[in-house]
């Protein structure tokens, strides 16, 4: 903490929200503010002058899109979804005239209806076609094949949501693993939210070998304490739409 | 809405969890955030990425904002420019068009208001005192987030330059606003 005179403090906190601290002296920055509370003070002395720089700019409107994507990404209006969105779902539960009437065909019936769902609300949100070419989703689904997580991996992020239908244990995480197809040991994507959403960094390992599935464990605080999932509850596999 | 006090009223109610109230504060304060968010990442999609993801933030952590951090704008404003300089880390081919920079601009905007008065005159008067080249280089860094080595590259100056520059001119500034 020697070194973090008052003047080295400003130094770093200016940078840093201006944008120009990088690479490690960004990351031991952003370490240093978890440890010294007198440093996140300056930081904010630094936000407050610097973004009040924003007023200098006339406001654009963005698209009207914009806030009805937060909404469904904050899932305020999941009991109201606008009739583009209902409409997937119902063409695809009806693909073929034959439904099978066994018994132990509707969980999967059930499974498909909930991937419908989610494929329906993330094909909702406008994407530029350049911009993701293909989207690769996972869908969590508990025993009832009730959708838990949803999880969108992006190029460079792993965007993770719980639904309301997932009720965490009391001191228990849970923690998104990769199983790779070469039968390497399960590689922690990191813990999952337990409401709400999260963006987890893309491990670079998702390219590099073939995936067999997902797989989620039930984890005591902080995660696995040896580095290998304590006890697998659920696995999923990604989808590419 | 057109006073800090009245954002205020709106972001603390969207901490208890008031979304009508959330959704007044978007109203209000999204073309300025998206604006901003523009200038950086340059590509409507990106920028509008970025802002969402900004008020999934605010959303959840409104309860969190201080006085100390600026006005409700300014805060908001810092939560998008974090969210757009990650994104501008994290993409490694940037910028390759300016496409979507020309867009129908509000010149009366009523958000100006919501930076509280005093602070915004006071930067930007801080700002004009700075000298030229150390003022643009600033304003690289800050409307479009460039790093050092592209505001090098953008104004020819050497890297080591550009850095005491940037350095110095940060200190002038805060002399300047506290002053």
């Amino acid at each position: 903490m020697n070194y973090l005179t008052e003047e080295r403090k400003n130094a770093l906190a200016s940078e840093y929200v201006l944008g120009t601290l990088h690479g490690r002296a960004r990351i031991r920055f952003q370490r240093l503010l978890m440890q010294h509370r007198s440093l996140r003070h300056v930081l904010w002395q630094w936000e407050s002058r610097l973004n009040s720089l924003g007023g200098g700019l006339a406001a654009v409107p963005p698209r009207p899109e914009l806030w009805e994507k937060i909404q469904q990404q904050l899932g305020f209006n999941t009991a109201e979804l606008p009739a583009n969105v209902v409409r997937l779902p119902q063409a695809s539960a009806t693909p073929h005239k034959e439904q099978p009437a066994n018994n132990s065909w509707k969980w999967l019936t059930g499974a498909a209806t909930a991937a419908a769902l989610v494929l329906a609300i993330f094909l909702a949100m406008p994407q530029s076609p350049s911009e993701r070419l293909s989207t690769q989703i996972a869908v969590v689904q508990g025993e009832k094949a009730q959708a838990l997580w949803s999880i969108e991996l992006g190029k460079n992020e792993l965007v993770v949501t719980a639904t309301v239908n997932f009720k965490a244990l009391p001191d228990q995480d849970y923690e998104l693993w990769m199983i790779a197809a070469d039968g390497r040991p399960p590689v922690s994507l990191g813990l999952l939210p337990k409401q709400g959403k999260l963006i987890l960094q893309r491990n670079a390992i998702l390219d590099q070998v073939k995936i067999a599935a997902l797989a989620v464990s039930q984890e005591p605080l902080g995660g696995s304490p040896n580095g290998q999932p304590t006890k697998v509850l659920y696995t999923t596999e990604i989808v590419t739409i | 809405m057109n006073s800090n006090q009245d954002a205020l009223r709106l972001l603390s109610a969207t901490a208890q969890g008031d979304r009508l109230a959330f959704e007044e504060l978007y109203k209000h304060t999204a073309g300025k955030l998206y604006a901003i968010s523009l200038q950086m990442l340059r590509r409507r999609e990106l920028a509008e990425d970025a802002v969402q993801e900004a008020f999934v933030r605010i959303w959840h952590n409104a309860g969190e904002y201080q006085q100390e951090k600026g006005s409700v704008l300014t805060w908001m404003t810092t939560i998008v420019r974090y969210r757009a300089l990650d994104m501008l880390r994290a993409t490694k081919s940037r910028r390759e068009s300016d496409e979507d920079v020309e867009e129908a601009e509000d010149e009366n905007s009523p958000e100006k208001e919501l930076y509280t008065e005093r602070d915004r005159v006071l930067i930007d008067r801080c700002m004009s005192l700075l000298e030229g080249q150390q003022r643009e280089m600033i304003q690289l860094a800050y409307f479009r987030g460039f790093t050092h080595a592209e505001v090098c590259e953008h104004t020819g100056s050497p890297l080591g330059s550009v850095k005491t520059w940037i350095r110095r001119g940060l200190e002038r500034l805060k002399r300047c606003v506290e002053a």
